[in-house]
């Protein structure tokens, strides 16, 4: 459309505007506070360097909390994404009713992390139904929340409850466009349903595939609320992640420098998933 | 009464004077907990029945989120006009920062007029009163009378025979020692208590003031003894997954037997099970060592920052005053801060017996000691309970920690 | 034959999936007494208590939070919805230098970890005055949100035939009237399943609330719902109670209009 040049701009400056107040300008101070020892009272700010990030590496509940984040990831993209995909192969069927299951399946996804957290809490509670469920096996109390152990993959098992019905949403909009001629047509090759499966579906699948994967890598990297809500990063940080540890040491230590240097680590990880996700966006701009 | 009255005059007077109606006044409080919260309420329609001309608001925060929160409203342009709080280091943070209101115009000289001497150091920060005390409280090992009395064990004094009653709760069935350490401080009554027992007050003071390395031998010892009742299993299991509160459940259903808590632990308890509640003083370790209590203080600041300070200063007279303080004791079995105020009943009589006869006091570890110490020191205990074989690291770790946090440079 | 193994094995996948959310339901009408003496989480309640309900939305405030999460999220969701329809309709219908970066700018920063943002957006809200109040809360969701919201309705504006601009052009129509009375109109149904989206996403945050909110006035559910698990850790059927409460609007707004939350989820198909 024409026009004069400034048009445009007219319609984005106020989006761009709240925009960078509060998403692009804090983006650049919590990196200037990362090499500051602010703590959030003071008024005055010390630049202290590189000192929070050499602390970081020394700290050995930030190196869990980062270890803790690669459980997560390897935990949303092994199982969240092929379970979302075997899902939504299943329910994918045309069967009168399969469409009811979906949407049952989709329940957990409108759900808040507090309430999430809150239901698990009683299913993981020492005493809670998991426990009395194994109980009636013989199988003696597990502490899923309170064994250091264990306690990661307890949260983990929670977040997917969420997450792969969130896969399988991806992966269903993706055989959606898979087209039923290309399918019917292996079976008239007389391909049987693996390989069916392997070298017609999951081909066309790839982009869906892609999205799933990266989705789910940003989302496991910056898991908050439901480690916040069931145990805080508790017992002594053994289920604490990189975006918990940080709102414990900025908002409940007050370290705010400390918390940002956390940040700060945490956006350079996701930052290479993020210019993946981007990239993929642009090439589809250009197709 | 006269000078209550002469209080609520003057506070009219003052009133009348600057002349406002209906001022705000905003009090944030962390009793959540159902009976104390009930409590302070009526505490506080008592003040408006005294004050109509205020328009008094409570913000009630579970116990943990105030905490946290607390350091963000002292921050922030409309911090609320009084909060809730515990005497001693974790005031004098804030005091140190500029951040809270000192109330010598009300309490300087006559601070002794309404508290005990021995108060005035832990409201203070560099002579100037910045905490009114609300009400105390003793800590003890709580227990079930009733199991007791069923097994025929007595009361006991001595570590060994501590031990001896775990062991015979443990064989009939019991869970000898309940506890709740998801968040943290209930293993820091633990702490405090054995570091007292065996080290003495002197030493544990110097400790929580960070002078005292964590990896000195005299803390070792402590978890050696700590030890001695994890590794024989007297300890509830999975404790790291209850509150406080949830840990307490097991001892008002019967299934564990003690408790080391603060009085508090009476507010929580289902009226059947209140009187069936005993308490015995930590035994003792070694005789040649005094016998020191935790006694913390709670009460009230205004925040620096507080819009409507003149109305909170005339709201924490009130606190002061014998009759709130008397309220409140009374109602919930606590010590009153005010001196004029008798123990409430038997219990409170016996509690604050055992803290006359006591040899010192202090408040509890994350009150005397630097918040960001304090937070990694109780991770620490709690780490230490679940894994006591990783002693060593663990207190390597907390050393490390001290010498960042109070700058010591080896 | 096929169609009984389905749906047999269908009927299990979503017992197993649903079991947590029936066991907070289950819980939610029993008495402290019946879940402390019996563990059976997973049976119904023998008596239907609903007195619990009347706690959780009278004694633990919930009816409050209730109130303020609609306080919270009409506004933000519509504020979104607006600006980000203008940024979308520049984005997509004129050519000018920036407008890639622009869009990139959008699509980059709604991936970006919220840590990034929490501190300068908590001191920003205390220094604008409104930490703690509505509009802290409203004005940064507003904010967060345009980034997706705008490239998810620039994608769909880009499938408005062109032609229709032209003629509207002729007409000697002006650009705002263009986005007002031709543009805005075609979009409806993007904006709507976008308007569905963003009402669960901002009715179901609690980090910012955590941040930005401290009094009970002003607390929407998810942050009241957390308050109450400190207040009322030991009493799991109000809990239970409450966290229904929490979720009810959400699961009725997604069963009514559930395609329009999956077309927008999967167009987007970006975050969650």
């Amino acid at each position: 459309m024409r026009g004069k040049w400034w048009v445009p701009y007219a319609f984005l400056a106020p989006p761009l505007v709240m925009y960078s107040i509060w998403v692009l300008l804090p983006i650049f101070q919590t990196l200037y506070l990362s090499f500051t020892n602010w703590d959030g009272v003071s008024p005055s700010i010390n630049f202290v360097g590189l000192s929070n990030f050499k602390r970081l590496f020394e700290d050995p509940y930030f190196v869990t909390s980062l270890w803790n984040n690669v459980k997560w990831l390897v935990g949303f993209t092994m199982i969240s994404v092929p379970g979302g995909l075997g899902i939504a192969m299943f329910l994918n069927q045309k069967f009168t009713g399969s469409k009811v299951y979906k949407v049952l399946m989709y329940l957990p996804m409108t759900l808040s992390f507090v309430v999430i957290g809150q239901m698990w809490s009683w299913i993981l509670e020492p005493q809670g139904a998991l426990n009395s469920f194994l109980n009636l096996f013989g199988i003696h109390e597990i502490g899923w929340l309170s064994d250091p152990d264990i306690v990661t993959y307890s949260l983990i098992m929670a977040a997917l409850w969420r997450q792969i019905p969130y896969a399988m949403v991806i992966f269903l909009a993706g055989l959606n466009q898979v087209p039923s001629e290309l399918v019917e047509a292996a079976y008239v090759d007389g391909a049987n349903s693996w390989q069916r499966f392997f070298h017609v579906i999951l081909p066309m699948l790839r982009p869906a595939t892609v999205v799933a994967i990266t989705v789910n890598i940003i989302d496991s990297l910056r898991a908050f609320d439901i480690v916040y809500v069931m145990t805080r990063g508790g017992p002594f940080y053994s289920s604490s992640v990189m975006a918990n540890y940080m709102y414990i040491q900025a908002f409940n230590n007050y370290q705010m420098g400390y918390g940002a240097a956390i940040a700060v680590i945490q956006f350079l990880i996701t930052l290479g998933f993020i210019v993946i996700y981007m990239r993929n966006v642009l090439r589809r701009e250009e197709a | 009464m006269r000078k209550f009255s002469l209080m609520v005059v003057l506070g009219m007077v003052f009133l009348s004077i600057i002349g406002v109606a209906n001022q705000k006044l905003i009090i944030n409080s962390y009793m959540s907990d159902p009976a104390p919260r009930k409590v302070f309420a009526e505490l506080v329609n008592q003040f408006k029945a005294l004050h109509p001309d205020y328009d008094v608001t409570v913000n009630t925060f579970a116990h943990e989120d105030f905490k946290t929160l607390l350091r963000t409203w002292l921050n922030s342009s409309n911090a609320p006009d009084v909060v809730t709080w515990f005497a001693g280091e974790r005031m004098r943070y804030f005091a140190s920062k500029g951040l809270l209101e000192p109330l010598d115009d009300v309490f300087k000289d006559n601070f002794e007029l309404y508290f005990p001497a021995a108060f005035k150091s832990a409201s203070e920060y560099n002579g100037h009163i910045y905490f009114v005390p609300l009400s105390w409280y003793w800590w003890g090992v709580y227990y079930r009378k009733s199991i007791f009395e069923k097994l025929g064990l007595k009361v006991p004094i001595t570590w060994w025979q501590f031990k001896e009653t775990c062991e015979k709760l443990k064989k009939a069935g019991y869970i000898p020692i309940t506890i709740g350490t998801k968040y943290l401080w209930t293993a820091a009554g633990w702490f405090d208590y054995l570091d007292m027992r065996i080290n003495g007050l002197d030493y544990h003071m110097k400790l929580t003031a960070g002078k005292i390395p964590y990896t000195d031998e005299g803390v070792k010892k402590v978890f050696e003894y700590w030890k001695q009742l994890i590794d024989a299993g007297y300890f509830i299991s999975n404790h790291t997954s209850y509150s406080w509160q949830e840990a307490a459940n097991f001892l008002f259903t019967g299934k564990a037997a003690m408790y080391l808590m603060g009085q508090f632990i009476r507010d929580v308890a289902p009226k059947d099970v209140v009187n069936d509640l005993g308490f015995f003083r930590f035994p003792i370790i070694n005789g040649n060592v005094g016998l020191y209590e935790d006694t913390p203080i709670d009460g009230f600041m205004i925040p620096a920052r507080a819009s409507h300070k003149d109305a909170a200063k005339v709201f924490l007279k009130f606190i002061a005053s014998k009759e709130a303080q008397e309220f409140f004791a009374s109602h919930l079995g606590r010590l009153a801060a005010n001196k004029s105020v008798p123990a409430p009943d038997l219990s409170a009589r016996k509690g604050l017996d055992m803290i006359l006869k006591s040899d010192g006091v202090m408040q509890f570890y994350d009150r005397d000691t630097n918040p960001q110490m304090a937070t990694a020191g109780m991770n620490a205990f709690v780490e230490f309970m679940v894994y006591p074989d990783r002693v060593n690291s663990i207190l390597k770790n907390l050393e490390m920690q001290r010498e960042r946090i109070y700058k010591i440079h080896k | 034959m096929k169609k009984i193994l389905f749906h047999a094995f269908a009927i299990i996948l979503v017992t197993v999936w649903l079991f947590p959310f029936m066991v907070t339901l289950f819980t939610s009408f029993k008495t402290m007494d019946n879940l402390m003496t019996s563990r059976s989480w997973w049976l119904p309640p023998k008596v239907w208590h609903t007195e619990n309900y009347l706690k959780a939305w009278k004694d633990a405030n919930m009816s409050r939070y209730f109130l303020n999460t609609f306080i919270i999220t009409i506004p933000a969701v519509l504020g979104t919805l607006f600006l980000s329809s203008l940024g979308a309709f520049a984005l997509s219908w004129y050519r000018f230098k920036f407008s890639k970066v622009i869009l990139m700018i959008f699509v980059g920063g709604m991936l970006v970890p919220f840590q990034m943002l929490l501190i300068p957006v908590y001191r920003l809200s205390i220094q604008l005055g409104i930490y703690n109040t509505y509009w802290g809360v409203i004005l940064f969701h507003i904010a967060f949100q345009i980034g997706f919201c705008t490239f998810f309705l620039r994608n769909f504006m880009k499938t408005i035939p062109a032609s229709i601009f032209d003629a509207a052009m002729i007409d000697g129509a002006k650009h705002f009237t263009i986005y007002s009375k031709i543009v805005l109109p075609l979009t409806v149904p993007a904006l709507a399943a976008l308007g569905i989206l963003e009402f669960t996403w901002i009715w179901n945050d609690y980090l910012w609330s955590l941040i930005l909110i401290q009094s009970d006035k002003y607390k929407p559910i998810t942050l009241g719902l957390a308050t109450l698990q400190g207040e009322w850790v030991t009493q799991w059927n109000t809990m239970a109670a409450g966290s229904i409460i929490a979720a009810v609007v959400p699961l009725v707004v997604f069963l009514m209009f559930q395609r329009y939350f999956i077309e927008g989820l999967t167009a987007g198909s970006v975050k969650g």
